[in-house]
């Protein structure tokens, strides 16, 4: 199978290979994996409380030169954006951008699942951690 | 990848009692049982085409039995002298038995055809999970539970390890240690596996006589749940023994 240009770039580029602490309470953890072929994605979103903006992205995927295309694009393209917004991104416009072929569409779809799934988790902490601010004041 | 076989390959139960296109009795799926003329072969599953239940607990003997004097009859040699259509026919059965047999041989297989005929999409379902979580706003239930997917990752973290260690010559009895002792961890996870879908496939036979649509459906997914894990348990060991030889 060829990859298009722009997954070998991202590929052998990748953007935002890393991790973050993942205690800490501003970081989203998400970590998914394809039934398909057993790849494993993890990707995480640093998050502004104030302004909800995912301010930086981190991912490390282990699988094959689609899955780490779409997560290294996936993180390009949260950055910046607001939590709301960075669910906004489907699995089909990374397909599209990369040009990926429909035996590689699972591999974008983990993409879409670890943004989901960082996201969740970023909420998940928020609501944790609410109760306890309004405790201290 | 995993799945290399495709969902075409899925052949759907039709009708085996139609009638020889020879001397117009009733056939059989392979050869009329009057004329004992080859058939042209007709959709069937590969449950179906050795005769067999769609149930799990295959006898195994009786699978090879089958398979064997098929091919026997079912040999390029036998028909040499045959009409064209009656060698092409039998060539189509031929390489329709092989695949039924060796689909049906092995336990996995086996299983992923069944769970296929059972209408599951196995290639489909992360998909079809992330767009109801889009559909719906809630998070997606992950296909592979949680756990599983942080032993692979961290795994995952001390063979890029010992890889990048192997480039520069160097080596760590420590993480080949760790590596080990995760790998004997793995070789037990799926063999428990194997041992949680066979007595699931009991569960299954025992449901094709007398369950109702919806006990076949639990226990369908329970199997799929199985299945799935293991492939990821698979693709694991393959990696580590891959790390760990070259
Ligand atoms: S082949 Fe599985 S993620 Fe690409």
């Amino acid at each position: 199978m060829s990859y298009s240009d722009k997954v070998l770039d991202h590929y052998s580029n990748p953007r935002n290979v890393g991790s973050m602490d993942k205690s800490s309470s501003d970081v989203g953890t998400g970590l998914v994996g394809a039934p398909e072929c057993g790849d494993v994605m993890k990707l995480q979103i640093k998050v502004n409380p104030e302004t909800n903006i995912i301010e930086d992205a981190k991912f490390k995927t282990f699988g094959c030169g689609s899955a780490i295309a779409s997560s290294s694009l996936a993180t390009e393209w949260v950055k910046g954006k607001t939590i709301d917004e960075a669910l906004e991104i489907k699995n089909t416009e990374i397909v599209k951008e990369l040009a990926l072929p429909p035996v590689k569409i699972h591999c974008s779809v983990l993409a879409e699942d670890a943004i989901r799934a960082a996201i969740g988790d970023w909420k998940k902490k928020q609501e944790a951690s609410k109760p306890a601010v309004m405790q201290a004041k | 990848m995993a799945n290399t076989e495709s969902k075409s390959s899925l052949i759907v139960p039709g009708d085996a009692t139609a009638s020889c296109w020879s001397c117009g009795t009733m056939r059989a799926t392979h050869f009329c049982s009057a004329c004992g003329k080859v058939q042209p072969p007709v959709p069937v599953d590969y449950f179906s085409f050795f005769g067999f239940p769609r149930k799990l607990n295959l006898d195994a003997a009786l699978l090879e039995k089958e398979f064997y004097a098929l091919s026997r009859r079912l040999h390029p040699d036998v028909f040499v002298q045959s009409a064209t259509q009656e060698r092409s026919w039998s060539l189509e059965q031929s390489s329709l038995l092989n695949d039924a047999y060796r689909t049906l041989k092995d336990p996995i297989k086996r299983t992923e055809y069944l769970l296929r005929l059972e209408g599951v999409e196995l290639e489909e379902q992360s998909k079809q999970a992330t767009e109801k979580a889009r559909a719906t706003g809630e998070l997606k239930k992950q296909v592979v539970p949680p756990d599983l997917l942080e032993e692979v990752f961290e795994l995952n973290m001390h063979l890029e390890e010992l890889r990048a260690q192997k480039k520069m010559g160097e080596d760590d009895p420590a993480l080949l240690e760790e590596i080990g002792k995760a790998k004997l961890s793995l070789e037990e996870k799926n063999g428990a596996l194997f041992s949680e879908l066979k007595s699931e496939w009991k569960e299954w036979d025992a449901a094709v006589d007398s369950g109702s649509e919806d006990e076949r459906k639990t226990i369908r997914d329970k199997m799929l749940d199985v299945v799935n894990r293991r492939n990821y348990i698979r693709n694991l060991l393959r990696d580590v023994n891959e790390a760990i030889e070259s």
